[in-house]
């Protein structure tokens, strides 16, 4: 006998998302979901994004590890609202995960949640946490060909970063290539180039965040009238 | 990595609409291009989640499905053949909206009933 189905498998993921969302929007939350390679600087630029934003913006952050701390404690330095979810070996943060890091959270008291995906570039990305916009971040040491091998990050992302651009004199990179493999890809996605180390570049990724942070307020008061 | 995350995901599934006494003997998924989903890891997971289970030794059927993308500059439906370029045909824009190829869908289950 056969039974038909033609149901989506992440359907229960992509339920409880949507709830997450549901939840941040009537909060007025704005939702981030970081999504790069280990290593690539995720938490560096949290840390340096919080301590530009301290006093104006309530920010909470999550942050997916595979299993230790350490991301948590090097962001509670700067933020009151930092919950650590240990994805136990897992490769991508979940919809649920996300939703019990909520709970952990001052979700009403906030304007933005930051969610620091597990270190992968391919996982993450299938799963809806509830974000508002996904950021892919790629750097400089990883090479030029990221883009090309990890195509729908450069899809689905509302912005891309490049970090660690101090390190272009010191590694091959063809700027060149990367721009033009992610031009295939996308000529509409914003790309910031900066290094979470000396800041270069770092206050127009800071503008953008607070740019999104009016933006999707404003999308959201529009969808609803 | 995520096959684990998606089997497990699927098994849940299946269970769900598996009707009491019947027993599963194949079931069918699509899988989008874009998942860099590996097969062969996807069916190393369902065996493994199966043992020992009512569902062990019932194949998984995987259907890998092409991009499809609609341009947002010109409107024009293509397929890219290189999920890395997504240059539309007609207009040159890199704006694709993506009609088909990501995501995973079960689609139908073979099961038998007992007499
Ligand atoms: N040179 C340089 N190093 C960086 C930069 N951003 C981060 N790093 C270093 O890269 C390593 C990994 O950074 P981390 O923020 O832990 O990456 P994550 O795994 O993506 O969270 C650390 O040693 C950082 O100091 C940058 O812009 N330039
Ligand atoms: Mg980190
Ligand atoms: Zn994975
Ligand atoms: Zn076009």
């Amino acid at each position: 006998m056969d039974i038909p189905v033609v149901e989506n498998v992440l359907k229960l993921n992509d339920e409880i998302a949507a709830e997450n969302r549901r939840r941040l929007g009537e909060a007025g939350v704005v939702c981030l979901n970081l999504v790069g390679s280990p290593g690539s600087g995720k938490t560096t630029l949290l840390e340096k994004t919080l301590d530009s934003l301290r006093g104006e913006l309530r920010i909470g952050i999550i942050t997916g590890d595979i299993a230790t701390t350490r991301d948590a404690e090097r962001l509670a330095r700067f933020c009151d609202h930092v919950t650590q979810i240990n994805t136990g070996g897992g490769c991508h943060l979940d919809a649920n995960q996300v939703k019990q890091g909520m709970n952990n959270l001052p979700v009403e008291d906030l304007d933005l949640l930051i969610i620091e995906n597990v270190g992968n570039l391919i996982c993450p990305v299938g799963f809806d946490l509830g974000q508002d916009a996904k950021i892919g971040l790629f750097s400089v040491p990883e090479g030029e060909d990221k883009p090309a091998k990890h195509p729908r990050v450069v899809l689905e992302s509302a912005l891309l970063l490049l970090n660690k651009i101090d390190l272009l004199p010191h590694v091959p990179f063809s700027m060149d290539v990367f721009e033009s493999d992610l031009r295939k890809l996308r000529d509409d996605v914003p790309v910031l180039k900066l290094s979470a180390v000396t800041g270069e570049g770092l206050d127009a990724w800071v503008d953008w965040v607070r740019q999104s942070s009016t933006t999707v307020k404003r999308d959201r008061a529009a969808a609803t009238t | 990595m995520h096959e684990g995350a998606i089997a497990e995901a699927l098994l849940e599934q299946v269970r769900s609409f598996l009707p009491d006494q019947a027993v599963l003997r194949e079931v069918h998924i699509d899988v989008g291009r874009l998942e860099h989903l590996e097969e062969m890891v996807l069916q190393t997971f369902w065996a493994a989640l199966t043992k020992g289970t009512g569902e062990e030794g019932s194949l998984l059927s995987v259907n890998v499905i092409a991009l499809q993308v609609r341009c947002r500059g010109c409107g024009m439906e293509y397929e890219p053949e290189d999920p890395a370029i997504m240059l539309c045909p007609q207009c040159g824009a890199a704006r694709p909206e993506i009609l088909q190829g990501s995501g995973v869908v079960l689609r139908r289950m073979e099961v038998e009933q007992p007499d």
